[in-house]
């Protein structure tokens, strides 16, 4: 099965942690303080750059021994797992997020095996190692219906403003209802698509595994 | 199928008391040997879930335990530490979760949850007010002998009394009580669209034991968590208290204006907001009309789907009965809501005012919600957060459920309709709070045997 579906890409990237008996703390716990203080909203280095749908990072440790019959096994390295749902083109995405975010992605990845010397500095470098870490994405969430970030976002957008709309206008006359209309059609039109993770509700908890 | 012993588990777990008149208790434990002692002195008259072949009592008695409770009477570290996470923090701190923010807070919580910590609820629910206070002495008298725990408060429920007999009517009209569901092996009459539904989407089943009682399978087909030792756990089961005060005025101010503008009327816009006609009638099978025979009818009254209403012109997406219930309304024959079910108790409180009497949002009357339920998180709390304080399932975007939600003065409620006059699509905007908490906790619910074991120090987790 391929890693794209349609225009939306399935993107999974392992990357091991490098293993330096020195370092303290050890680089698998420094990546995880980094990805714990990271926001899940507007400002997300995810949704800062360009093309994500959703993304997960995860540090894997190792395999877990879950008891008889199963025969302890190891792997040989600790992981950091990059899932994304991206807008494809993969070089074009994974070069956004070099051009955006390099501080964070240095941060992050700067702690794994083989990540390039400038970090995402070197933009050809970055997308080179990457790639290089790559798998092929078997199955993913594909709930986004072929239509990329901005698009969706400018649709949440109209989708929003358009009840907004209606229950606003609800019995008005014809003639009103359709000159108002196209005052606000033209408006909407003009609106730039609100910024990716500022459309969820605004709850005093964030959903990033702090709290529940 | 699971056998259960209902002289084991209390009465109230088992079933509707369908009692007119209740009183709920609030102690305080003082400390653990005279609470234990406290505790055995009630042993004997908590009311059991055995059948009453001699007609009803005349009043009946169950008892619970928030986590600080069990603190006080000293459970082992090693039993405490096992009680599920969202127990042991209490409601309070759950506020975040549950969205228990704004004028839900708990800095605005009655000053017994916000001021005090209860330790146990009595409930005691009665054939009369007579009964409640003969009921309530004898349980002063315990307190006074033993000097086992402080009475902090009381808080009186009663049902309404048309015509001599209780009804299940709350303070905005409404006939209530229809969705509690079946579990296997609890004797109860059976009635379609009370379990779950089966894989071809029509006939309905019990749900399993374990998603009420802790110590059997759920639907998952495991043993709920629990605390250890096991049959200090088996039969109990975990109870939400939340006193929901209820703002008539400004309910009925809002349908007044808002039906003004919306063409199917007053008591259709009031229909769609709940999902049922005020006399109960579900609007999913009637959606023109109440029609109160099919209320008194077992087999109509919450036999219904949603599979051919998908786009919600009978019922609204975001009527309160579907997105707390909502049935087949997600797919997969209802697959996905049958771990997040709940048993309601409860009864309101507070004067009833009929239509012609002026009422005040300041005037004392709501609703005491207690849930029923073997895990708090993956069955209350999840309802709360995810299909009444947000609307994603729902395809409701970040809608709340219009009668319950924290609004703020910002909820929004759409109701689907059709091209005929009589059943317009009609947005409503700005909603007010119609419901407002008050305080309530999180209450362990233990069997007869574990009553026992509480009372005579046996609770050994090893």
């Amino acid at each position: 099965m391929p890693n794209q579906n349609g225009s939306l890409y399935g993107l999974t990237i392992l990357s091991p942690i490098i293993d330096d008996e020195n370092a303290t703390p050890s680089h698998d716990l420094q990546i995880r303080d980094y990805l714990a203080q990271l926001s899940t909203r507007e400002d997300s280095p995810f949704a800062m750059a360009p093309g994500t749908h959703l993304a997960r990072l995860v540090v894997m440790d190792d395999v877990i021994y879950v008891g008889m019959p199963s025969c302890e096994e190891h792997l040989k390295s600790k992981y950091l797992v990059f899932e994304s749902n991206c807008d494809g083109d993969l070089d074009t995405y994974l070069g956004g997020l070099a051009d955006a975010i390099p501080t964070h992605l240095d941060g992050i990845w700067g702690h794994c095996v083989g990540y390039p010397k400038q970090g995402a500095a070197d933009r050809q470098a970055f997308i080179h190692y990457m790639k290089a870490c790559q798998l092929e994405t078997t199955f993913y969430f594909a709930a986004v219906n072929d239509k990329s970030v901005p698009a969706t976002l400018k649709a949440l957008q109209i989708q929003t403003a358009v009840a907004d709309f209606i229950a606003s206008h609800q019995g008005a006359d014809p003639a009103t209802l359709q000159r108002e209309f196209i005052d606000f059609a033209a408006h909407l039109r003009a609106q730039p698509a609100p910024p990716p993770g500022s459309l969820g509700p605004h709850r005093t908890i964030e959903t990033g595994g702090h709290n529940e | 199928m699971s056998k259960l012993n209902a002289s084991d588990i209390q009465g109230f777990v088992l079933r509707g008391y369908n009692l007119p008149v209740a009183r709920y208790l609030f102690l305080r434990l003082e400390d653990a040997k005279r609470g234990r002692y406290l505790v055995r002195r009630l042993l004997g008259q908590i009311t059991t879930g055995q059948r009453w072949d001699g007609g009803k009592p005349s009043v009946t008695l169950n008892i619970g335990f928030t986590f600080r409770g069990l603190e006080r009477l000293e459970l082992p570290l090693a039993t405490l530490i096992t009680f599920p996470v969202e127990f042991q923090q209490g409601m309070k701190q759950r506020a975040g979760i549950l969205n228990d923010t704004g004028i839900n807070a708990p800095d605005h919580w009655d000053p017994l949850w916000r001021d005090e910590h209860v330790h146990v609820w009595l409930g005691i629910n009665g054939q009369s007010v007579e009964a409640l206070d003969s009921c309530q002495a004898a349980v002063q008298l315990a307190l006074d002998e033993t000097g086992g725990a402080t009475l902090l408060a009381t808080q009186e429920a009663a049902a309404k009394v048309v015509d001599g007999a209780p009804t299940t009517a709350e303070h905005f009209g409404f006939t209530d009580g229809f969705g509690n569901p079946e579990y296997l092996g609890v004797e109860r009459s059976s009635q379609p669209g009370q379990g779950k539904l089966l894989d071809d989407g029509k006939t309905w089943a019990p749900l399993a034991t374990g998603e009420l009682l802790l110590g059997y399978a759920d639907e998952a087909g495991e043993l709920p968590v629990a605390p250890v030792p096991h049959l200090l756990a088996s039969n109990g089961t975990f109870m939400v208290y939340r006193k929901l005060h209820q703002n008539l005025a400004t309910f009925r101010e809002w349908l007044d204006q808002q039906s003004a503008s919306y063409g199917g009327g007053k008591e259709k816009l009031a229909a769609k907001l709940i999902g049922r006609w005020r006399d109960g009638t579900p609007i999913e099978l009637s959606p023109d009309a109440p029609d109160f025979p099919m209320t008194q009818d077992p087999n109509r009254s919450t036999n219904f789907t949603y599979a051919a209403d998908a786009a919600g012109t009978r019922c609204p997406m975001g009527a309160h009965i579907r997105r707390v219930h909502p049935r087949d309304a997600f797919g997969f024959n209802g697959k996905l809501i049958n771990r997040r079910r709940i048993t309601r108790r409860g009864l309101p409180y507070g004067s009833f005012a009929s239509e012609d009497q002026p009422v005040a949002d300041t005037d004392d009357r709501g609703v005491i919600f207690m849930a029923l339920n073997a895990s708090i998180s993956r069955q209350f709390e999840f309802v709360q957060q995810q299909w009444i304080q947000y609307g994603n399932d729902s395809h409701l975007g970040n809608d709340k459920d219009a009668l319950m939600g924290n609004h703020g003065g910002h909820g929004r409620l759409v109701i689907q309709g059709d091209a005929t006059p009589a059943n317009p699509p009609f947005v409503c905007s700005h909603l007010p709070d119609f419901v407002e908490l008050r305080g309530g906790d999180y209450f362990f619910l233990p069997s007869i045997t574990a009553l026992g074991m509480i009372a005579m120090e046996l609770v050994d987790p090893r």
